[in-house]
């Protein structure tokens, strides 16, 4: 049991609702009046008998009374306390997931354009273009004297016209950059992808950039550089640029011949993600003195949920522990006054993600100190009774101790209620003038312990309602997850698919060209690591290349003319069309589970026309999806909670992917409920439901897809047991 | 006349206060070798050792487990019941201090002699002795020397 010393709690706190400060000073002042009744007693007892063993008993039964009553009274600022730390605890706890969710679902996305740069920049449109301006910057100079100057312009234009074409469709496979350029040695920008902005971009010298010039030193095509947010001459905003240099003839250790820049359109992604979790009003609006920001390194506010209070540059005013936040995982968790509100304020710093180290940002979010205590306003009935509740594992060790000597006082009051009587029946007529002190001992003791015991079962409820809420977070970053990933995986098949070498040898039909196919897509997957393999079937749905070597002989001529994914691309005729194919057992490879992405290459490499073979790419599913879920188990103290699982079902209802494949294998039906499955796009659910012997709770997100990428109707689950 | 009330499966049994000695909280039993499967075991109260009769399965409804909720009654013997001066009183209790284990306890009413009832006959138990109406639930009152004499015989069927 706690010691009385430990309490925290102070009923003129200003969080203390109304509601618990007037159950409070009910059950307090009720129990402090059974002491001068006890009294009363004590003094009757001498009245009415001068049997001194007679005397002794009730003076004794008065005597247990008191210390009941005194024990319930250190018991109430126990249990107020522990009511009010446990939702503290929970909310903080559920407060440290969001501020991380957040950063991580940003450092993931960046991670996937760190590959993007360095891949884009080995495209031949590309260092061609630069190395035809270059000769035309070197003739204006008055070095080439050669060629004639119409022909010059006229090459000159055509290698720019053909930079633009694929740098525009590289922007209409990857929605969210908002503009690639490609960047002389000197620093002038040759070619650029976003239409509108052309004619203030082409041109531009970015040479006193430092993502320009820190591109022209990376030091091979593994390498790249990324700027944190600043201001370029490229856009009226802040931008996040992406650099890598651009090598003679596209090799990898070439010499370095200009730069390639892609800018990230990081605050409309950062907008999207900061505003996603925090509670909104009726109109849509974000709930007052909730707050989502990211800063870097100097502190700054790079993007928030409130431009207004929280603008680009600004410096929020937050405890010097949340500002100087530099390890990598590193957290601070306080209270705090923010713009005039007592809020809870949860800074987390960024770890980066995988290989990515990231740029030192750190997450924060800010909520106001009741929004933590207030009553969850629609609880739902789960079918679960409070007691059970009670006894669950959702509720701490320490409160569920105080809820049983709660009880066990109501029981010893009860008791010595009980016996006094059975005494003064003892006494004759004389004993009658007890009944009325035992009569008002048994009522405020059952008076007061049941209204603590409505107070826990409030208590059990909130917990409940908050523990739900966090998975129902837990299964919406799971699901959001995978459809940023799966957009990724659709935007590489669109663009892969306008390769040059692809349609060139398709079209050639030349069987020494099919080799070349097979090089490309090693090329390719070698810069990859999510993909499986990637196959390229012609118009007959016979596989003629593939990028694993190991499969090559398995493959080669492999009729897919029958398979969905062969069938989709076939019926294609826009470089912006793709399909997947729901994770299934595929014939292409030796895994259990196949998720297989394609898109038509089209006729000379066309926006539109007529497809002369498809492009498949197997996704390593599996291996992606499980470290996903796994991140989004449900965690106390860093420990996963006893029987939590995350999980992914498909329309089928079929698990595809699990974190726990003992309970919840693959190519099962998990028997949750109805109204967790039936989720379409973004709806959200939570629950409690019974499987393998034991009782869950569950939160349940629905699929909304992702930009382009419209998702295939999966629910992402996050459980955790409770018995 | 007040009665105390304890819960027996589904039923409210009522037992007359003046008969009883004492109620505690139900702890270990120390057995008794060969004793009828109706007998819990003895405990010591304040030296008196004292044969618990377990009232489930005295009534075959389920065995009364030892749980936070569940009390002993310890009744008065005779000698002892004999000395309460304003009672007029016909129960003929044991000798000795007899205990009954009960589920739960509840609350004391205090019954009019008026308002007691007698057992309906398709209720009749040989331990039952009047049927008390309280709103919506009738309360069974015992006749606890009836129902004491159990730590010597074997359970009594209806």
């Amino acid at each position: 049991m706690k010691q009385a010393q430990d309490i925290m709690f102070n009923i003129y706190n200003p969080v203390i609702t109304y509601e618990h400060r007037a159950a409070y000073d009910m059950i307090v002042s009720q129990l402090q009046e059974i002491f001068p009744i006890c009294n009363q007693g004590k003094c009757k007892a001498l009245e009415v008998t001068d049997d001194p063993q007679k005397q002794k008993q009730i003076n004794d039964l008065m005597e247990k009374v008191e210390f009941f009553s005194d024990s319930l009274i250190n018991i109430t600022k126990v249990f107020f306390d522990q009511l009010y730390r446990a939702k503290e605890g929970s909310s903080e706890s559920i407060s440290y997931s969001m501020a991380k969710i957040k950063i991580d679902m940003m450092e993931r996305s960046l991670l996937e354009r760190t590959c993007d740069v360095r891949w884009w920049a080995l495209e031949k449109a590309f260092w061609q273009c630069i190395e035809v301006s270059n000769a035309a910057h070197d003739n204006k100079e008055g070095k080439s004297k050669t060629a004639g100057k119409t022909t010059q312009h006229s090459t000159h234009q055509q290698a720019i016209d053909l930079a633009c074409t694929r740098l525009e469709d590289i922007r209409s496979s990857y929605t969210l950059y908002r503009d690639l350029v490609i960047v002389n040695a000197q620093g002038t920008v040759v070619a650029s992808s976003n239409v509108d902005r052309k004619h203030l971009t082409l041109g531009l010298d970015v040479s006193d950039e430092a993502w320009f010039q820190r591109g022209l030193q990376t030091k091979d095509g593994t390498d790249y550089h990324v700027q944190d947010i600043a201001i370029s001459k490229l856009e009226d905003q802040a931008s996040l640029i992406y650099a890598t240099a651009i090598r003679a003839n596209g090799d990898e250790n070439g010499e370095v011949i200009g730069v390639m820049g892609v800018l990230f359109d990081f605050q409309g992604e950062c907008q999207i993600i900061l505003d996603d979790y925090l509670p909104k009003g009726s109109e849509g609006d974000i709930l007052d003195g909730w707050f989502s920001f990211f800063t870097n390194r100097q502190g700054k506010a790079i993007c928030s949920s409130d431009q207004y209070f929280i603008p680009f540059g600004a410096s929020p005013e937050l405890p010097r522990s949340h500002r100087h936040l530099s390890k990598p995982g590193e957290s601070q968790v306080s209270t705090g006054i923010f713009f005039g509100t007592r809020s809870l304020l949860v800074s987390y710093h960024s770890a980066g993600f995988n290989e990515y180290e990231g740029l030192g940002w750190t997450s924060h979010l800010v909520l106001p100190i009741t929004a933590i205590f207030e009553r969850v306003s629609d609880s739902k009935v789960f079918g679960i009774t409070p007691k059970e509740l009670m006894s669950s594992s959702l509720i701490p060790e320490q409160n569920r101790q105080t809820y049983q000597e709660i009880q066990r006082n109501k029981g010893d009051i009860q008791l010595i209620s009980i016996n006094g009587i059975v005494l003064a029946t003892d006494l004759g007529k004389a004993g009658k003038s007890f009944m009325p002190i035992f009569d008002q001992i048994t009522e405020t003791g059952s008076s007061t312990t049941g209204k603590m015991e409505l107070l826990l079962s409030e208590m059990s409820a909130d917990m409940l309602q908050q523990n739900l809420q966090a998975l129902t977070n837990l299964s919406q970053q799971a699901i959001e997850l995978i459809d940023r990933n799966l957009f990724e995986r659709a935007a590489d098949v669109r663009w892969w698919s306008t390769d040059h070498v692809l349609w060139e040898c398709l079209q050639s039909k030349d069987k020494k060209h099919l080799d070349t196919i097979n090089k490309r897509l090693q090329i390719i997957n070698a810069s990859y690591t999510m993909y499986r393999d990637l196959v390229v079937a012609d118009a007959s749905g016979r596989i003629v290349a593939n990028s694993k070597v190991e499969n090559r002989d398995k493959l080669d001529g492999m009729s897919v003319a029958d398979q969905y994914w062969f069938r989709q691309g076939m019926q294609m005729s826009k470089l912006v069309q793709f399909a997947a194919q729901d994770v299934c057992d595929s014939e292409l490879e030796n895994e259990n589970t196949s998720l297989i992405y394609c898109s038509a290459v089209l006729e000379n490499g066309q926006r539109s026309g007529k497809p002369v073979g498809v492009l498949g790419i197997m996704f390593d599913w599996e291996n992606q999806a499980k470290p996903i879920l796994a991140d989004c188990l449900p965690r106390i103290n860093n420990e996963v909670a006893h029987g939590g699982a995350a999980f992914y079902v498909n329309r089928e209802r079929m698990v595809i992917a699990t974190t726990d494949d003992t309970h919840f294998p693959i190519n099962r039906v998990v028997p949750i409920p109805p109204e967790n499955v039936n989720l379409k796009d973004g709806q959200t659910a939570s629950g409690i439901f019974s499987a393998n012997g034991r009782k869950y709770i569950i939160g349940s997100s629905g699929s909304s897809g992702y930009r382009e990428y419209k998702g295939l109707g999966w629910t992402a689950h996050v459980v955790r047991a409770i018995d | 006349m007040l009665y105390s009330i304890f819960h027996l499966g589904n039923n409210l049994i009522g037992v007359p206060i003046y008969t009883i000695l004492e109620i505690v909280r139900s702890s270990k039993f120390h057995p008794v070798r060969g004793a009828s499967e109706v007998i819990d075991g003895l405990i010591n109260l304040r030296g008196k050792v004292v044969t618990v009769i377990n009232t489930g399965i005295a009534f075959e409804t389920h065995k009364v487990l030892i749980s936070d909720e569940s009390r002993i009654y310890i009744f008065k013997n005779n000698a002892e019941l004999k000395e309460l001066t304003d009672i007029d009183s016909d129960e003929d209790m044991s000798p000795d201090n007899i205990g009954l284990h009960v589920e739960k306890i509840e609350g004391v009413i205090n019954v009019d002699k008026e308002e007691l009832q007698p057992v309906p006959t398709n209720m009749a138990h040989p331990f039952y002795q009047h049927v008390v109406r309280r709103g919506e639930d009738f309360i069974i009152i015992l006749k606890p020397s009836k129902a004491i004499i159990l730590n010597s015989t074997e359970t009594v069927k209806p």
